[in-house]
């Protein structure tokens, strides 16, 4: 069963407060490898840590 | 204020750096906890703090990391005290989920998909890239913006947060999700988008 966007969207976001289950993992992964807008997502909230990051320092 | 009979002073070049990232504090104090005056209170009793065991700081971690682990357990604290009700009375509403459906279509897809934001790691250099941090975490509603900088700037655990606050690891994350969604938008929208668009 294909994740959407969304879904999509709320596992990324999930997965940097805990780990996902392995369905979970697989069915984002999956969808990342097909779609441009989420990979784009990805990296952008794994931007927005690092930079939550450094502005602590 | 008592020092231990025992521990030398603390130096006045550490005395000087805690000093130098007092408005630091104050503006971390102030965003978690939206109230000028409490976040004085809490800022002034980690100096204090600070300056009592200055003995214990190994000088392993930077001054700043160290003062910034003090200032989170009397944030946490204030906020303990200050909420003496339910943990959050607003939380409910900060709760939903659905304001962050509008971003997608009925079959799920992006409305407007994240735009490349080509190289941003360079924009951690600038100091106007922080201020406009600053403007998008102000527009998160106070609870929300508790949470997210408990959970980021702060580094506590997901289930240290839920703890704390009383609130399960569904309302964390999906109050996590909208602070990510919100923050993501308006960087988008008021930074990335009026820099010059990368090539492909």
């Amino acid at each position: 069963m294909m994740l959407n966007c969304k879904e999509v969207s709320h596992l990324v976001s999930q997965r940097q407060d805990g780990p996902l289950t392995f369905g979970e993992r697989l069915k984002m992964r999956l969808h990342l490898l097909l779609c441009d807008a989420c990979r784009r997502f990805e990296r952008q909230a794994a931007f927005l840590r690092d930079a939550m990051r450094r502005y602590r320092e | 204020m008592a020092l231990p009979i025992a521990a030398p002073m603390p130096t006045p070049d550490l005395i000087a750096q805690f000093a130098a990232h007092r408005a630091y504090l104050l503006r971390v104090a102030r965003l978690q906890l939206r109230n000028d005056e409490l976040a004085e209170d809490v800022v002034q009793d980690t100096l204090v703090s600070a300056l009592q065991g200055a003995a214990g700081f190994s000088g392993k971690s930077s001054v700043k990391t160290w003062l910034t682990g003090i200032l989170r357990h009397k944030i946490v604290d204030a906020i303990r005290r200050k909420t003496s009700a339910p943990a959050f009375t607003t939380l409910a509403d900060e709760c939903q989920i659905d304001d962050f459906d509008a971003l997608f279509d009925a079959t799920g897809h992006w409305e407007n998909p994240p735009s490349a934001w080509g190289n941003p790691e360079g924009d951690l250099e600038r100091r106007e890239f922080f201020d406009m941090m600053d403007f998008c975490l102000e527009k998160l509603p106070p609870n929300t913006a508790r949470v997210f900088m408990m959970r980021e700037v702060m580094e506590l655990e997901s289930d240290e947060i839920c703890k704390e606050l009383s609130i399960t690891s569904t309302n964390l994350w999906v109050i996590m999700y909208r602070a990510r969604m919100s923050l993501r938008e308006c960087l988008e929208q008021n930074w990335f988008a009026s820099k010059p668009r990368p090539v492909a």
